[in-house]
C-alpha cells in the first residue's frame, strides 16, 4: 500500500498466473463436484427406472422416467409414505421450533445472566454431551412409554428438546455477543427477559437460522428413537417408511430408490432455501475456538 | 421483576445507597432469571437424560434380562461379563481403527474443499452447496444407496460395471473381509456426507484470517501457495482444527447407523461400541444390564478422552475472562 | 410440505406455514393418538404384533382374521424385517407390550416369565400337532407357544442350468463345491447361501452328524466333521463360485429369480414366487452331507404365536390365540398355503392341504419330514449369535475353525451355566 506502482504489477502478476491456476482449480473443484453428485444422480436415476433397467446386465446411464414410480410410491397401501412426509415435517418443524426456544434461553442464561453456581450448572450439562444418546435409549423409552407417549407426537418430539450439545453451541455463541447492545438495552429498562427478545435475538437470526437447520436434519433424519416410539404405521416418519421399504421381504428398487429421493426432497429445498444464513450462522458457531 | 426494579428506583435518594442497593436488586433478580432462562431446559434436561443415564448405571448391577426392573443385584458381574465375555472390547479396537481412518482423511478433505472453494471467484455459492447438500441426507438413505447401488456385489453395480469396462471381475465389497474393501465402503460415505459440514467451518475460519498476514508475508518473500500456507493459513486455523478434531473423534465413537445397514450385525469386523451394545440389549439377547455396563465403560472413555482435548485446548472455557 | 410447494418462496410464507403446523401439531398432539383407541365396540382392546412376511395379502390376511374376531377388538402391528425384535422386545418392557406376539421358541422368554403357559388351550389338541413342535415349545411339561407354520429351508436349483453344465444334484458339501465351479459363468455365479453364511449355521451342524447342544444341554456341535464342514464352507466361500453382496438375502427369491445365481439357499415360503417366475425349471434338495459321518438336513424353523404374560389381558389373549390358532382350522390352512407356502404344524390341516399334495411342493414336504431339525428351545439367540461368530470368523474370515469354535464354547457355557446352573 506504499505506492500504486508495486500494487498494479502485483495485481498484474496475479492475473497471469490465474488463467492457468483458474482452470486447474475450475478443473479439480469440476471433480470434487461431480464426485459429491455422482449418489444423487444415482438416487434420481434408479428412482425414474423399471426394476428390470436397475438390475440389468447393461448399464444404462439415463432412465426412461418412469414417471408412474412417484404415484406408485404414494399409492402403497403397506407403507403409507404420504403420511410418514407430514409426519416427519410435524416432527422436524415443533422440534426445531422447541429446540431453539428452550436451548437458547439456556445457553443465553448460562453465558449471560450472573449467577453464583452457573459453572457447576453448565458443567451438568457439558456432561451429557459424553453420554451417547443410544446409551440411555432403553431407559428413555421406558420412561416415555409410561408417561404413554408412546405413538405420539409428543413422544417423538418432547425427549428430543433438551440437547446439551445445542445449549452449548448458544451459550458459545452468546459469550460472543456485544455486550454494550443489551447493557444500552438495560439502561432502557428493559430487563433481561426484554434484552434477550428486543436486542438480542432480533440480533442473532443468522445464528439461529444455522442452528435451526441443524435440528431440522436431525430431527428429519433421526432414526432409531422414531423406530421404537412410531409402533403403529400412523406414526411413522419417513425415515421408518424408507427402511420398512429396505427390509420389506420382496424388494422393490424403483420403489426404494423413489422413496428415497422423495424423503432427501424436502431438505434439499431447505438447504438451498437457508443456505445464505446457514453459512453466515455457522461461523458464527462458536466452534471456530 | 417489575417490584424490584420499582422499589430500586423509589429509594434512589442518597446518592451513597443507591449504588449498593439496586445493585442487591439487580443480583436477585439475576438469581431469578437464570432459572426463568434455564430452568425449562434444565428440567427436561433431568428428566430425558439424568434419569435414564442414573436408570442405565443403577441396571449395570443387576441381573437385568428381559426386564428393566430387575430385582437381583450381582455387583460387578456385568462389568466383568461385557469386559471379558464378550466382543466389546474388540469394538473399542475397531473404533480406533475408524478413527485413525476417518478423523484424517476428513479433516483433509474439509479443509482441502474449504481452500478451493475459497479461492473461487465465480460459481463459489454453487459449489458450495454441492459440497454441502450431503449433509442433508440420512445415514439410511446414504447407506442404502452405497449399498445397493455402488458398492453392490453384482453386475449391475457401479463399481463392479466400471471395473467390469476393465475385465476386472465382480468384486464382493461388503461380504468377504479381506481384502478389507469395506472400509473404503464405509470410510467414503462418512466422508461423502460429513465433509461438506465441516468445510462451511473451515471455510468462515478462512475467512476470518486476517489479509494483512498475506500481504506482509508476500512483502517478506513467501510463495503463495506452500509456504503460506504452512506458515499462515495452517496456524491460524488451529483452532477450528482442534474442534474439527474433537467433533469428529466423538462422532467417530458414536458411529452406528451406517455400520448397522452396512455390516451388519451378524459379522464379527467393523462392530463399532455402539453395535456391540445394541446387541447386548435390543438386539437378541435382551440382556440389559450388560448392555448398561458397556454404556457406562464407553460414557467413561469419552469423557476422559474429551477431557483430555480439552486441556489441550481449552474447549468450553476460558471465555468467561474474555 | 404446502409451504415448500408454494411458488412464492418468501420468508414470511415459511414462518407462516411453520406456526400453523405448530398449532396443528400441539393440536394433533393432544388428540392423543396413541394407536390402539378406535372404536372398541366390544369391550377388551388386543395389541398382536407381526413381522412383516414378504408374500402379498399377508397382512390383509392377518387383519381379516383379527376383525372376524367377536369377543375382542385386536389391533395388528405389522413390523418391517430387521426391526422386529427390537421393536418387539423394547415394547415388552412398557405398559403398551402387545398381548400377542409372534416369535420362534426361547427358554430365556419362559424363565423370565415373558411368556404365558398355554398348556390348557393346546393340551385338548394335543395330539393333533407334530410332536417336534410341541416339543420344541415345551418347558417342564408345560407348553407355551403355539406354533402356526413350520419353515423348511432348503436349497433351490435351476434345473436347466445344472442340466447344461452336465451337474448331477449334490449330495456331499464336495459335490456342491464341484457343482458351484462347473455352474459358473461369466454373468451367473454357481450358488448363493446368503449374503454372509450364515443362513446356514444350523444345517452345516446337522449335515455334519453334529447337533447344536445334546438333551442334558451341553454342546453338541463342537466335533470334528463340523470343523470339516466349516473348512468346506470357507474354500467355498473363496472359491468365487458363490453369489455375494447380492442385493437381496437369502429369504428373498429374486437373486434366483434374476439369473444371479444357479443354486439358491431358501425358504418353503419363496415356492410360489420362484415357480411363478421360473416355471417347471425349479428342482430342491437338502443341505448336503459332511464327511463320512454326515447326513443331509434340512432347517425347520416357523414361526409361533406367543401371549405376554406380563401384559394387562392374558386370559383374553388367550382366549384369542385359541380363537384364531385352535379353532378357526380354516384360516390356519389360508395361512399357511394362500400365500408363500408353509407347512402346517397340526396334522388335520396338513392332511387336507391340496396345494402341497403334489410337485415341488410335496417334494418339500418330503425334506421336511426326511431330513427336518427343529428349533431347541434351550439353544438361545445368545447361543446362535456366538455361532454366527464363528461363521464369521473361519468362512468369511481366514481364521482357524477349532480356535473361533473354542471361543464359541466359552460364551455358550456362560449362557448354558446362567440357564441351568
Amino acid at each position: 500500500m506504499t505506492s500504486t506502482a508495486p500494487q498494479l504489477g502485483k495485481n498484474r502478476r496475479k492475473k497471469r498466473g490465474s488463467v492457468l491456476g483458474n482452470t486447474g482449480l475450475y478443473l479439480a473443484v469440476g471433480i470434487a463436484a461431480l464426485l459429491f453428485l455422482l449418489p444423487f444422480y444415482l438416487i434420481v436415476r434408479n428412482a425414474l427406472s423399471t426394476d428390470q433397467e436397475i438390475t440389468g446386465e447393461n448399464w444404462k446411464l439415463l432412465p426412461s422416467f418412469q414417471w408412474g414410480n412417484i404415484s406408485e410410491l404414494f399409492d402403497d397401501q403397506t407403507v403409507q409414505f404420504g403420511r410418514s412426509l407430514w409426519n416427519s415435517t410435524v416432527v422436524a418443524v415443533l422440534m426445531t421450533v422447541g429446540t431453539l426456544l428452550v436451548c437458547s434461553l439456556a445457553g443465553y442464561g448460562l453465558a449471560r445472566i450472573p449467577y453464583k453456581h452457573s459453572n457447576k450448572v453448565f458443567y451438568l450439562v457439558l456432561a451429557t454431551l459424553m453420554v451417547p444418546t443410544a446409551v440411555t435409549f432403553v431407559p428413555s423409552f421406558v420412561l416415555v412409554s409410561s408417561l404413554g407417549w408412546v405413538d405420539t407426537y409428543r413422544g417423538l418430539i418432547i425427549p428430543g428438546l433438551f440437547s446439551g450439545f445445542t445449549c452449548f453451541l448458544f451459550r458459545q455463541y452468546f459469550l460472543g455477543f456485544p455486550k454494550e447492545l443489551e447493557e444500552a438495552a438495560r439502561v432502557d429498562g428493559l430487563g433481561y427477559w426484554g434484552a434477550y427478545w428486543r436486542i438480542v435475538v432480533p440480533n442473532s437470526l443468522n445464528f439461529f437460522a444455522a442452528i435451526a437447520t441443524i435440528t431440522f436434519i436431525s430431527g428429519w433424519n433421526a432414526f432409531l428413537w422414531p423406530l421404537v416410539i412410531g409402533q403403529d404405521p400412523n406414526s411413522w416418519t419417513v425415515q421408518i417408511a424408507l427402511s420398512s421399504f429396505m427390509t420389506n421381504q420382496t424388494v422393490n428398487f424403483h420403489l426404494i430408490f423413489m422413496a428415497t429421493a422423495v424423503s432427501i426432497l424436502p431438505l434439499v429445498f431447505v438447504f438451498l432455501f437457508l443456505q445464505r444464513w446457514l453459512v453466515q450462522g455457522i461461523a458464527q458457531t462458536g466452534i471456530k475456538g | 421483576m417489575s417490584t424490584t426494579t420499582t422499589r430500586g428506583v423509589a429509594q434512589t435518594a442518597a446518592a451513597e445507597t443507591s449504588k449498593s442497593r439496586p445493585r442487591r436488586g439487580l443480583r436477585s433478580n439475576a438469581t431469578l432469571n437464570f432459572w426463568l432462562f434455564t430452568g425449562p431446559f434444565l428440567i427436561g434436561l433431568v428428566i430425558f437424560v439424568f434419569v435414564p443415564i442414573g436408570w442405565s448405571i443403577w441396571l449395570s448391577f443387576f441381573d437385568a434380562r428381559y426386564t428393566v426392573t430387575p430385582s437381583h443385584f450381582i455387583g460387578l458381574d456385568n462389568y466383568k461379563q461385557i469386559l471379558t465375555n464378550s466382543n466389546f472390547p474388540d469394538s473399542l479396537l475397531t473404533f480406533t481403527v475408524f478413527a485413525v481412518f476417518i478423523v484424517p482423511t476428513t479433516w483433509a478433505l474439509s479443509l482441502g474443499l474449504a481452500l478451493l472453494v475459497n479461492q473461487l471467484r465465480f460459481m463459489r455459492a454453487f459449489f458450495r452447496s454441492v459440497f454441502f447438500l450431503p449433509t442433508a441426507v440420512s445415514y439410511v438413505a446414504a447407506a442404502l444407496i452405497w449399498k445397493m447401488s455402488i458398492f453392490s456385489g453384482v453386475r449391475f453395480g457401479l463399481m463392479n460395471t466400471v471395473l467390469g469396462w476393465f475385465g476386472v471381475d465382480n468384486i464382493a465389497y461388503l461380504a468377504n473381509p479381506s481384502p478389507p474393501w469395506y472400509w473404503l465402503v464405509i470410510v467414503s460415505l462418512r466422508l461423502w456426507i460429513q465433509a461438506g459440514f465441516y468445510m462451511i467451518l473451515f471455510l468462515a475460519a478462512l475467512q476470518n484470517i486476517p489479509a494483512e498476514l498475506y500481504e506482509a508475508a508476500e512483502i517478506d518473500g513467501a510463495k503463495r501457495g506452500w509456504q503460506t500456507f504452512r506458515y499462515i493459513t495452517l496456524p491460524q486455523l488451529r483452532a477450528t482444527s482442534t474442534a474439527v478434531v474433537l467433533l469428529l473423534l466423538v462422532a467417530a465413537y458414536q458411529a452406528f447407523d451406517e455400520f448397522f445397514n452396512i455390516i451388519s450385525t451378524k459379522a464379527t469386523w467393523a462392530q463399532t461400541p455402539l453395535m456391540e451394545l445394541y446387541k447386548a440389549a435390543l438386539g437378541t439377547n435382551q440382556d440389559y444390564g450388560a448392555g448398561s455396563a458397556g454404556a457406562v465403560i464407553l460414557s467413561l472413555l469419552i469423557c476422559i478422552v474429551t477431557l483430555a482435548q480439552g486441556r489441550i485446548m481449552g474447549f468450553g472455557r476460558g471465555e468467561e475472562s474474555k | 410440505m404446502s409451504a415448500m410447494s408454494n411458488s412464492n418462496l418468501s420468508r414470511r410464507s415459511i414462518f407462516r406455514a411453520a406456526a400453523g403446523m405448530a398449532a396443528a401439531g400441539t393440536l394433533a398432539a393432544c388428540g392423543g393418538n396413541n394407536g390402539r383407541g378406535g372404536s372398541g365396540g366390544s369391550g377388551k382392546q388386543l395389541v398382536q404384533y407381526f413381522h412383516a412376511y414378504g408374500e402379498a395379502g399377508t397382512e390383509q390376511a392377518i387383519k381379516r382374521y383379527a376383525k372376524a374376531y367377536t369377543k375382542a377388538n385386536v389391533t395388528t402391528n405389522w413390523i418391517t424385517g430387521n426391526n422386529f425384535e427390537a421393536k418387539l422386545f423394547s415394547s415388552l418392557l412398557t405398559k403398551q407390550a402387545p398381548d400377542v406376539f409372534e416369535f420362534h421358541p426361547q427358554l430365556q422368554l419362559v424363565k423370565s416369565g415373558q411368556v404365558a403357559d398355554l398348556s390348557d388351550i393346546i393340551d385338548p389338541v394335543k395330539d393333533d400337532f407334530n410332536p417336534a413342535d410341541i416339543k420344541s415349545h415345551t418347558v417342564d411339561g408345560k407348553i407355551y407357544g403355539i406354533r402356526m407354520i413350520d419353515d423348511p429351508q432348503f436349497f433351490y436349483y435351476r434345473k436347466s442350468m445344472l442340466e447344461k453344465a452336465k451337474v448331477e444334484v449334490p449330495t456331499t458339501l464336495d459335490e456342491l463345491l464341484e457343482a458351484a465351479a462347473k455352474l459358473t459363468t461369466s454373468k451367473v455365479k454357481g450358488a448363493f447361501l446368503g449374503n454372509d453364511f450364515t443362513p446356514v449355521q444350523n444345517p452345516i451342524i446337522w449335515s455334519a452328524g453334529a447337533d447344536t447342544i445334546d438333551a442334558n444341554n451341553q454342546i453338541a456341535y463342537h466335533t470334528d466333521g463340523v470343523v470339516e464342514g466349516l473348512k468346506k464352507l470357507r474354500q467355498l466361500f473363496t472359491s468365487g463360485h458363490v453369489l455375494l453382496d447380492a442385493p437381496t438375502d437369502f429369504w428373498d427369491p429374486s437373486s434366483l429369480n434374476q439369473g444371479l445365481c444357479a443354486i439358491q439357499w431358501g425358504g418353503m415360503w419363496s415356492m410360489p414366487a420362484m415357480q411363478q417366475a421360473l416355471g417347471d425349471d425349479l428342482g430342491i434338495f437338502p443341505f448336503p452331507s459332511v464327511g463320512s459321518a454326515g447326513k443331509q438336513s434340512v432347517y425347520n424353523g416357523g414361526w409361533s404365536m406367543f401371549v405376554n404374560a406380563k401384559g394387562d389381558n392374558v386370559e383374553a389373549a388367550k382366549a384369542y390365540v385359541k380363537w384364531l390358532w385352535i379353532d378357526q382350522k380354516k384360516y390356519q390352512e389360508d395361512w399357511a398355503t394362500s400365500y408363500g407356502f408353509h407347512i402346517p404344524p397340526r396334522t388335520s390341516i396338513a392332511a387336507g392341504a391340496t396345494k402341497l399334495k403334489s410337485g415341488l411342493p410335496a417334494e418339500g414336504v418330503k425334506l421336511f419330514t426326511d431330513y427336518g431339525h427343529f428349533d431347541n428351545i434351550a439353544y438361545d439367540q445368545t447361543m446362535q449369535t456366538a455361532f454366527a461368530d464363528v461363521i464369521a470368523n473361519s468362512v468369511r474370515k481366514n481364521g482357524n475353525p477349532e480356535a473361533a469354535l473354542d471361543a464359541c464354547d466359552k460364551k455358550v457355557n456362560v449362557e448354558l451355566k446362567k440357564l441351568f446352573g
